[in-house]
């Protein structure tokens, strides 16, 4: 593909990255939701973040990694702790990324 | 113009910049590798600003993938962002002018959701706060964009400075964060396996986030569920 096309994608994947998060915002601030489906949404970042911690610890590169090498498992313990512990998002982002730059030095 | 909620919004937006850091580099990497100029690796992370969307589009892009399916597998990628969106709205009605509210929500990633759903809980939304979340942590993604596609070459890995467990980290320490309710652990333990079984079983849901989107519809559903069970 050409320099041109390259801009079309561009454009393109901004559309459709963007259209998802506006649309939804600008159609649902102007009329009620029903009961039920505010309910369900309140229930979304639960499940959303979720999936994403088990996903980004449990398959870090792409399928599941039940073994002693998947680093992400063992830097997930002491990081779940701090998180329990602290209840801070920084401080919890800081042992993590404290625990898993060890790892790597000592194991990787 | 509230200068509390704007400081907040820039304090909480250092978390989401400190994750998009190896990630934002790693796209301003892949991008040029793919083909792309500067101009157009950091024009993405402008226009687009979608971790996983720009890292497929790149791929294709560089595997001579056509338009239209580039286009069509991001639109699929990002329609978790529809359900994000429409969650936020019961906290920014009557809060933030509904224009505004949909404009600031071109900004909602992953993280960004997560981060101002957390503060929601505690605090009303107001515009300030998410206009400095969005905007910092958009800035923090096209710097780290630009870094990237500048120095690509010279860097070797930013794994080891465990800056590749910042993303993780944050979504452990928002879990965390976010669980208040037993229904909320069960519905956060069903999406967990659901996002691991779908994508074990098909293994391209991993790459296009078809299996968050699985995890996301079961999970939620569960939640409600038990909620009116009890």
């Amino acid at each position: 593909m050409n320099a041109a096309d390259a801009w079309l994608m561009i454009f393109g994947v901004a559309l459709v990255s963007l259209a998802p998060r506006i649309l939804p915002v600008a159609i649902f601030s102007r009329r009620k939701m029903p009961p039920w489906l505010e309910k369900w949404l309140s229930y979304v970042a639960p499940a959303v973040l979720g999936a994403l911690a088990a996903v980004s610890i449990l398959a870090p590169n792409g399928s599941l990694e039940l073994s002693r090498e998947n680093l992400y498992l063992w830097a997930a313990l002491p990081t779940f702790a701090a998180g329990l512990i602290t209840r801070s998002i920084f401080l919890t982002l800081l042992v993590g990324i404290a625990v898993m730059a060890a790892l790597f030095h000592l194991l990787g | 113009m509230n200068t509390q909620e704007l400081k907040q919004g820039f304090k909480d937006s250092f978390p989401i910049i400190l994750g998009y850091l190896p990630l934002g580099f790693t796209f301003g990497v892949l991008a040029r590798d793919a083909g792309l100029s500067l101009l157009q690796a950091v024009a993405m992370s402008v226009l687009c600003f979608t971790g996983a969307g720009q890292f497929i589009a790149a791929g294709m892009f560089k595997a001579g993938g056509s338009l239209i399916a580039i286009i069509l597998t991001n639109l699929l990628v990002n329609l978790r962002y529809a359900l994000f969106a429409a969650s936020t709205v019961p906290y920014l009605r009557e809060r933030i002018p509904p224009a505004l509210a949909a404009a600031l929500s071109y900004g909602l990633t992953d993280e960004v959701y997560a981060v101002s759903m957390n503060r929601y809980r505690r605090h009303p939304a107001a515009t300030p706060y998410l206009a400095a979340l969005v905007a910092c942590s958009h800035l923090g993604w096209i710097g780290s964009t630009l870094a990237g596609a500048l120095l690509g070459s010279f860097i070797s890995s930013t794994d080891r400075l465990g800056l590749n467990f910042a993303l993780p980290a944050m979504y452990i320490s928002l879990l965390i964060i976010l669980l208040r309710r037993r229904s909320h652990i069960y519905a956060a333990l069903a999406a967990a396996c659901t996002a691991l079984l779908v994508g074990q079983l098909f293994p391209s849901t991993m790459a296009n986030k078809f299996n968050i989107i699985a995890a996301t519809l079961v999970g939620a559903t569960l939640g409600v569920i038990w909620d009116e069970r009890r």
